[in-house]
Formats: C-alpha cells, sequence, structure tokens
C-alpha cells in the first residue's frame, strides 16, 4: 500500500462547514494521476492533507512507511537575488546535476538560466518551479496547477518526459483543463463540493505517452465520465 | 534624491523665518522677542563656525547611536520573528516599552553616567531603537510562503536563509525605516544634550534659549537641517544602491 486514506474529511479551522467529507481512496500504481473538480471544492485542501502541509483532518491517511511526499503549486516563487541557474545549482542534490540539465532542456529554459525569476514569464516561472520540485527526492509529488500558462505543445512534452524519467514515483496534478487531465492522467479522482453523495468519483484515464494515438472514442468516454460526475 | 531632500528643507525652512517675520510685522513684537531679519542672517555669520562643529559632534554621536540600534534591533528583532514564548515576550515587552516615553528616562541616565558622551549616545540609541525594533519584528515575522515553501518542504530551511528571504522581499521597507529612523536618532541625541550634556548643538540651543536668542536658536536649526537632510538622503542613496545592486540587475547575470 503506497497511500490510502480512509474517510477523510477537512473543514477549514473555525469553520462549522466541511469542505470535504468521507474520501476514501487508495493509490498503488505509480505514475501520473490527476485530481479534478469545480473551484472550491478542496482539490488543493486535500492535497496538502497528503503532503503534511496542513492538518487538523478527521479519517485516516495511512502512507508508505518513509515515503516522502512534495506539494508545489502555480504561485511559487524562487528568490530573487540570483539567477534562476545559479539557484538551481544551490538545490540540485548531489549526482542529479546531469538530470537538472536534461530537465532545462526538455523544459526550454536553457535560454533564461542567465535570468532571474522575475524577469521570466508566468509559464517560465511555472516550469522552472517543477524543475526543482523533480530534482527533490521524493515519492509523490502533487503539482497544483503547475503547469499554468505553458503552452500545450510544451506541457505535453513535459508531461510525456515526466513519465518517461520518473516511472517508480508517483504524480498528482492538479488542474481545470478537462481534457489534459483526460489525456495524460491514469487514475483521475473527481471531487465534488460538500454535500454531494459521493463525494468523490475515481475514473481511468487514458494515460497516452509519446507517440501514443488517441483513440476519440475512447477520450469521449472519458471526458463524458468526468462530466457525469461533475 | 539628496537635492530634492535638501530644496525642500529650504523651502519648509525660509516658510518658518517668513511666518515668524510675519507674527512679528503683524503683531509688532520687538527685536528681543523675533529679531529682523538681517540679525538673524548676522547671527548666524557669527556662530556658523561654532554651531558647525557642534552639528558635526551631534550628528556623530546620532550616527554611532543609529547603528547601535539597527544592530540592537535588527538582531532582537530577528530573534523574535519566531511565535515562540521567547518571541511573543520579545514582541510584547517591544510593544509595552515602545509606549513609554523614552526621553522621560533620559535624567536617570545623565545622573547614573553624568554629562558625558555615553549619556548622549544612549538616549539616541533609545529613542531610535524601539520604532525601529518594532518594524524589524513586524517585517521579519510575516512569512513569504511563496519562497519560503520550496525550502520548507524540502527540509533546506535555516535561520539565515530564512531572514534572508525576507529582508530581500522588504528591502525597502527596511531602508526607508532606517533612513526615517536618522531623524529619531538626531532628535534624541538633541534632547539628550539639551537637557543635560554639555557638548552639541543641542547644548548650544540650550544656552542661547538661556539667552532667549531666537538668532542663534534659528541658526542652529539650519544647520541641524541641513545637516540632517544631508544625511538622510545618503542613506536613501545607499538604500537605493543596494536595491540596485541586490534586487533589480545585477550587471553580470544579463545575457
Amino acid at each position: 500500500m503506497f497511500l490510502e486514506c480512509r474517510d477523510l474529511g477537512y473543514r477549514y479551522p473555525q469553520s462549522p462547514e466541511f469542505v470535504f467529507q468521507d474520501i476514501s481512496l487508495q493509490l498503488d500504481t505509480p505514475g501520473f494521476h490527476a485530481l479534478f473538480g469545480p473551484s472550491g471544492v478542496g482539490k488543493t485542501s486535500f492535497a496538502k492533507l497528503l503532503t503534511g502541509d496542513i492538518n487538523g483532518y478527521t479519517g485516516e491517511i495511512l502512507k508508505k512507511e518513509n515515503a516522502i511526499f512534495l506539494y508545489t503549486y502555480n504561485q511559487e516563487r524562487l528568490p530573487g537575488w540570483s539567477s534562476i541557474g545559479r539557484h538551481l545549482d544551490k538545490i540540485t542534490p548531489p549526482g542529479m546535476a546531469d538530470l537538472c540539465q536534461e530537465l532545462v532542456e526538455i523544459f526550454g529554459m536553457e535560454p533564461f538560466m542567465n535570468q532571474k525569476f522575475s524577469q521570466l514569464s508566468l509559464g517560465q516561472q511555472n516550469r522552472i518551479n517543477l524543475i526543482r520540485y523533480l530534482l527533490q527526492d521524493f515519492d509523490l509529488l502533487v503539482m497544483d496547477e503547475s503547469l499554468a500558462n505553458v503552452d500545450e505543445r510544451s506541457k505535453e512534452n513535459i508531461i510525456f518526459k515526466i513519465k518517461e524519467r520518473f516511472p517508480d514515483k508517483y504524480f498528482l496534478y492538479i488542474s481545470h483543463n478537462l481534457m489534459e487531465v483526460s489525456k495524460f492522467s491514469n487514475a483521475i479522482l473527481v471531487l465534488l463540493k460538500a454535500g454531494k453523495q459521493p463525494q468523490t468519483s475515481l475514473i481511468k484515464g487514458l494515460n497516452i505517452h509519446r507517440n501514443d494515438v488517441i483513440n476519440s472514442h475512447e477520450l469521449d468516454t472519458v471526458l463524458l465520465g468526468i462530466m457525469n460526475a461533475c | 534624491m539628496l537635492v530634492r531632500r535638501i530644496s525642500q528643507f529650504f523651502i519648509v525652512y525660509g516658510a518658518g523665518i517668513g511666518f515668524l517675520l510675519a507674527l512679528k510685522s503683524i503683531l509688532g513684537l520687538s527685536d528681543y522677542v523675533i529679531p529682523g531679519f538681517m540679525e538673524i542672517w548676522n547671527t548666524g555669520l557669527a556662530v556658523a563656525n561654532d554651531y558647525l562643529y557642534d552639528v558635526l559632534n551631534t550628528l556623530g554621536v546620532a550616527m554611532i547611536g543609529q547603528i547601535l540600534s539597527i544592530i540592537m534591533a535588527f538582531s532582537i528583532g530577528t530573534a523574535a520573528r519566531k511565535s515562540s514564548w521567547l518571541g511573543s515576550f520579545i514582541k510584547a515587552a517591544a510593544y509595552n516599552i515602545q509606549a513609554y516615553p523614552i526621553v522621560a528616562v533620559a535624567p536617570i541616565i545623565f545622573i547614573l553616567l553624568g554629562d558625558g558622551f555615553a549619556s548622549r549616545l544612549i538616549i539616541a540609541a533609545m529613542i531610535c531603537y524601539f520604532p525601529l525594533l518594532l518594524s524589524v519584528v513586524s517585517i521579519m515575522s510575516e512569512p513569504i510562503t511563496d519562497i519560503e515553501h520550496f525550502y520548507l518542504a524540502t527540509g533546506r530551511m535555516r535561520w539565515q536563509l530564512e531572514i534572508k528571504i525576507r529582508a530581500f522581499e522588504n528591502i525597502r521597507k527596511l531602508t526607508t525605516v532606517i533612513s526615517g529612523s536618522a531623524t529619531l536618532a538626531m532628535a534624541g541625541t538633541i534632547v539628550a544634550e539639551f537637557i543635560a550634556a554639555n557638548a552639541g548643538i543641542g547644548h548650544a540651543i540650550r544656552i542661547a534659549l538661556y539667552q532667549s536668542d531666537l538668532s542663534r536658536i534659528l541658526a542652529a536649526l539650519f544647520l541641524i537641517g541641513i545637516f540632517l537632510s544631508l544625511y538622510q538622503g545618503t542613506l536613501e542613496w545607499l538604500g537605493e544602491k543596494i536595491i540596485k545592486k541586490w534586487v533589480i540587475l545585477d550587471p553580470e547575470e544579463i545575457p
């Protein structure tokens, strides 16, 4: 068992209302998974509970022993006093310099290594932020809108690269983009507003890899499944 | 920036002199109460050398006092940034002490240490210190979540890094607070000299006050204003230099 949630519930401190309640799920297959749902259903809170960024929940979260869960989101910033290249050098663990170089190339960030974070576009900022998390030791990485403002082609390339380079890791991708969630994810956990029963629905995505041909009928089925669940 | 500061001071000082002369003219006050323009001018020229030395003496004490208070405020303020018992205690103590008029404690310092350099320095530093401490505490207590999250999540956060991040993100506020505290340090030193010291421009003003010599007081105020503007302007210029070097552009890093 890698991750299991039993009857998980959460409400903000001082709030009588639950953001979500009675969520149970199991995650045992490494790969690219997604968390989907309308705004305000508690996707970020749920993800932060898993990574331990917030506490105060009801129910149980069971994790594989010593598993490292990291959470990254799209508004994170790098310190502005040095160039992003220098920052990456500092936070790259020993022996990961080649991976760093590879990711920088794949993510299309090579020409910007001498620039400071504030000089980058939003999409570039998100890409460089994701690179530094991918260089860390982790078992599950929650990517909360981590590829927002990145163009479709680059986004696809990045997700394929993540799948190829980290086949044994778990990824939980939070996005509002129905199409990309359906295409790239293995398991899609759809979170619904509090009060709806059941509050979650687990849907199998297409989980496509580089050079896979998309079957439009299967894609339609996944899309419909998610929309019906919502 | 420096020129703007000095020109602003000239306008304010000129307006002040103009107001006094207008008051003298409207109320028909004697030269003993408010001297005429020429008397102010001549007295200013006569005491310029002595007062220049006095102002520099006062400014020197104020600068040392300010540096001391900056060092203390940053040391204590960074220690108080945590929401620990010690942090909360320091914050509460700083707020309470700040609410008390420090200048009222000055006589005790003169009784204990006499009217020399040390008393002036301590009073200048004390008056400058508490407002600085409150600013530093409030800036350093505020987490920069968007930057700090990565370091916390990956176990890389060290207290030095936390302080660096918060100082960097608030560099403009910090430089403004530091240059603003120069006025407090100068005011503290002058008040100390005014109460009991044996040197400095505050001491000269006290003598002029006993002689009811408004011309000398105005000459002293003129020099205080000029040198304080110069000092604050220099601090602001230094602050801008630091911001440009550290925050905005590092020429070596631009392709």
